[in-house]
């Protein structure tokens, strides 16, 4: 039944094509304010591997949650009627996540691809939005190459990025003190990306870097470099961790094993996410200061969404899930805006877009390189006697206001960003 | 009707024969119709790509358990000439294809030295090889991020669409179908065929076996080299996954599924476990593993010689039949010499 109406639609679509001669791409008719009477979201990430509890299937149900906010708040009025959210899994792999993006955007017609962490997978998507002309929005991938050599006009950069996080954490952590690092990275685009923006950050703020080594991605044996960590000369004051997700959590697992706190080597995380704290608990991080695009607990309506998130998964937001939600709204407030799903219409309608949301406050979608700012947080792990409630872990430290935290434009143009 | 077409078939008529081409051809043409492009693409490339190496498990009876090393060598080298140069697309896949045979040379000298599980240990360790001086050399391949917007650049014509891609690609894989089916039926390959059933009598014979086992190897690269370098342009990309063992381990699965010794029966693999996959992803179901392995275990245990083996013993003791049937008329009737070389059992070597 199924492979039927597959193969009569391959045969309308044959005939389609047949009669459209060699034009390429599908029938778009101008009059169409509507690509195929309905907006089609499409989520693509991680849905069972290492990245699935920080982002996975309940960012789906937090682009949900956007689609109904949406739908409440324009109703009739509302330019996209019909709505549809569709999801795949990548498995962390950029060949997976390119197959899988050209087929969202032709067999899907998904209007936008969201999320999409690993930043090896993200490139991939970007080079398949360019060509197919549609967007993505890249929520959970860091690497700063999205906004630089790899930047054009259908990708926008979310939630963070590795430049946020290493001016963030990385400049902090060095001024308060701690100035030899030993650095250890997943070794793919966002490891080498991390540590290139670590490194200057720690270097700029007057530390140094004893060592930096890749590890292999996933990973879940870690000894060889937490035993290297103890024999470096000088002796690192920091171990810098550019871990994420299920690595991450292995990772900071054998660092207590190993007692290197002990040792007098502190720990240092340049990315980590609520659920990394959730699943090893407190108590292994507490102390760790790191940089946060996000945190549930921060103020009355963070909590007001949490809650409202929380019913629909029975599990507590990582800033991903929220920056998801955040970057769904904002792409139907611009078809919204344009009046119609085209992507050059939409693209128009974001740039240069200013607005304060649940996610991004004080945001701004940039023109010159396509990076959405908003002010992010300081973050610190608090230690478990700290704890009040569930999930209640961290500690705003202090607010990174977003014109400071984010890469300069004049750094993306220098990267190689030209867009405009 | 039907019967009398099996009929022709099993009596090896050359009508028959044509007919079945034209069918074959046919297929080929409008398969971009019924299933979706770029899927209709990789069954092509993995078609031919099971079909080099049923060259030389199926025809010479070396299990190469290092295929991968062929097929992600020519998808990099590939990318790598497309991205830089700027040529044509045919060229830069002809250019994977000889740095494919180049990298077989000393790979097959070496592993033809040895036969059996020997020879695929060599294979596989070869290919593991690769894998991580592709994995490291991260300028060239782009490492884990593998080398990404390969261009597909064809003069004059606009080729972003899948749908025209395919017929653009499509020559080339047949192309390369027809050196296959060229080999197996040329004195060479009946060799090879010589070499598998028992090589110490084709050295009594005078045939310098293991040059031949390397030429064949080779060519066999070759073939694995045009279908990677095809796969490599057709998704806008070259990864680490091309070259890890999975996918030599996915070629030999194809091969076995459809039936080794049988050149076609490549096709069918290819088509059954391109198009299983690409419908259990699209389905959202997560364990594609099972379903093939449960299949090929259901194959291997139900019909030795593959989906086309089997279906072509089928015929041939139908033949058997008619034969046996006509002999009683007109005692003068010869089987044709080339299907009783063909048609044989195969037996891979130890």
């Amino acid at each position: 039944m199924l492979i039927r109406a597959k193969a009569t639609t391959a045969l309308l679509a044959a005939c389609g094509l047949a009669v459209g001669g060699c034009g390429g791409g599908g029938p778009q008719s101008s009059s169409e304010r509507i690509t195929n009477g309905k907006v089609v979201l499409a989520v693509l990430n991680d849905q069972s591997g290492v990245y699935a509890d920080l982002s996975g299937k309940n960012s789906v149900e937090a682009v949900k949650l956007a689609v109904a906010d949406y739908q409440k708040k324009y109703g009739d009025a509302a330019v996209a009627k019909t709505i549809e959210v569709v999801s795949a899994d990548h498995q962390n792999k950029p060949d997976i996540a390119n197959n899988k993006a050209q087929e969202l955007y032709d067999r899907q017609r998904a209007d936008v691809i969201l999320d999409v962490p690993t930043s090896s997978a993200a490139l991939a998507v970007a080079t398949q939005a360019a060509a197919k002309k549609r967007l993505f929005i890249a929520v959970s991938p860091a690497t700063t190459a999205l906004t630089g050599k790899a930047c054009n006009k259908y990708t926008f950069h979310y939630a963070y990025d590795t430049w946020m996080l290493a001016n963030g954490t990385g400049r902090t952590v060095t001024q308060q003190g701690a100035r030899e690092w030993y650095i250890v990275y997943p070794d793919y685009a966002f490891g080498q990306d991390m540590e290139k923006s670590f490194t200057q950050a720690i270097q700029s703020a007057g530390g140094h870097v004893i060592a930096a080594d890749p590890t292999p991605f996933p990973n879940d044996n870690f000894s060889t470099f937490l035993i290297k960590a103890t024999t470096l000369k000088p002796k690192p004051q920091v171990l810098g961790t550019m871990q994420a997700g299920g690595d991450l959590v292995n990772l900071v697992k054998q660092y207590n094993q190993f007692r290197l706190r002990e040792q007098g080597i502190t720990l240092s995380t340049g990315l980590m996410f609520i659920t990394d704290i959730h699943s090893l608990g407190p108590d292994a991080f507490a102390g760790t200061q790191f940089t946060d695009a996000w945190y549930w607990n921060f103020d009355e309506r963070n909590r007001q969404w949490a809650d409202r998130f929380t019913a629909a998964t029975g599990t507590r937001p990582s800033f991903a899930h929220a920056a998801n939600y955040s970057a769904a709204l904002q792409y139907l407030e611009a078809v919204q805006r344009a009046g119609t799903d085209d992507a050059d219409a939409v693209v128009t309608a974001m740039e240069g877009y200013t607005f304060d949301d649940v996610f991004a406050r004080h945001a701004a979608i940039r023109a010159a390189d396509h990076r959405v700012t908003h002010d992010v947080y300081l973050a610190e792990v608090k230690p478990k006697a700290d704890v009040t409630r569930d999930w209640d872990y961290e500690k705003i430290v202090q607010t990174i206001p977003a014109d400071r935290a984010f890469r300069p434009v004049a750094e993306s143009a220098a990267a190689g960003c030209t867009l405009g | 009707m039907i019967r009398w077409l099996l009929t022709r078939i099993a009596t090896g008529s050359p009508w028959a024969r044509y007919g079945l081409l034209l069918a074959g051809l046919l297929l080929a043409g409008s398969l971009p119709w019924f299933v979706y492009p770029p899927v209709a693409m990789d069954i092509a490339c993995w078609a031919l790509f099971a079909m080099s190496l049923d060259l030389l498990l199926g025809y010479t009876g070396l299990l190469s358990f290092g295929h991968a090393a062929f097929w992600g060598g020519s998808a990099y080298v590939t990318g790598v000439v497309a991205i830089r140069s700027g040529l044509p697309f045919p060229v830069a896949v002809l250019a994977g294809t000889a740095a494919a045979m180049l990298l077989a040379v000393p790979i097959g000298y070496l592993a033809t030295r040895r036969t059996g599980i020997y020879f695929a240990m060599v294979t596989l360790a070869f290919a593991q090889m690769l894998y991580f001086v592709a994995n490291q050399w991260r300028d060239l391949t782009g490492g884990e991020n593998g080398l990404q917007g390969v261009p597909r650049f064809l003069p004059g014509v606009d080729l972003s669409d899948p749908f025209y891609f395919y017929y653009a690609g499509l020559p080339m894989v047949l192309a390369g179908i027809w050196v296959a089916w060229r080999i197996v039926h040329s004195p060479f390959g009946h060799v090879l065929v010589a070499v598998r059933d028992n090589p110490a009598r084709a050295r009594a014979l005078g045939y310098p076996v293991v040059r031949y086992k390397v030429t064949v190897f080779v060519l066999s690269a070759g073939l694995a080299g045009l279908a990677g370098g095809v796969f490599a342009i057709s998704h806008g990309f070259a990864s680490l996954e091309d070259v890890y063992w999975t996918t030599s381990g996915q070629v030999v699965m194809i091969s076995i599924l459809g039936g080794i010794g049988t050149l076609w029966g490549s096709v069918l693999g290819a088509i059954l476990v391109v198009r299983l996959q690409d419908a259990l992803a699209m389905s959202g179901f997560d364990g594609i593993g099972i379903v093939t392995g449960s299949i090929f275990v259901a194959v291997i245990l139900l019909f030795r010689h593959g989906l086309w083996g089997t279906t072509r013993d089928l015929l041939a003791s139908a033949r058997t039949r008619l034969d046996a049937g006509r002999l009683a008329g007109s005692p003068h009737t010869e089987r044709p010499h080339e299907l009783a070389a063909d048609g044989q059992v195969v037996q891979p070597q130890r």
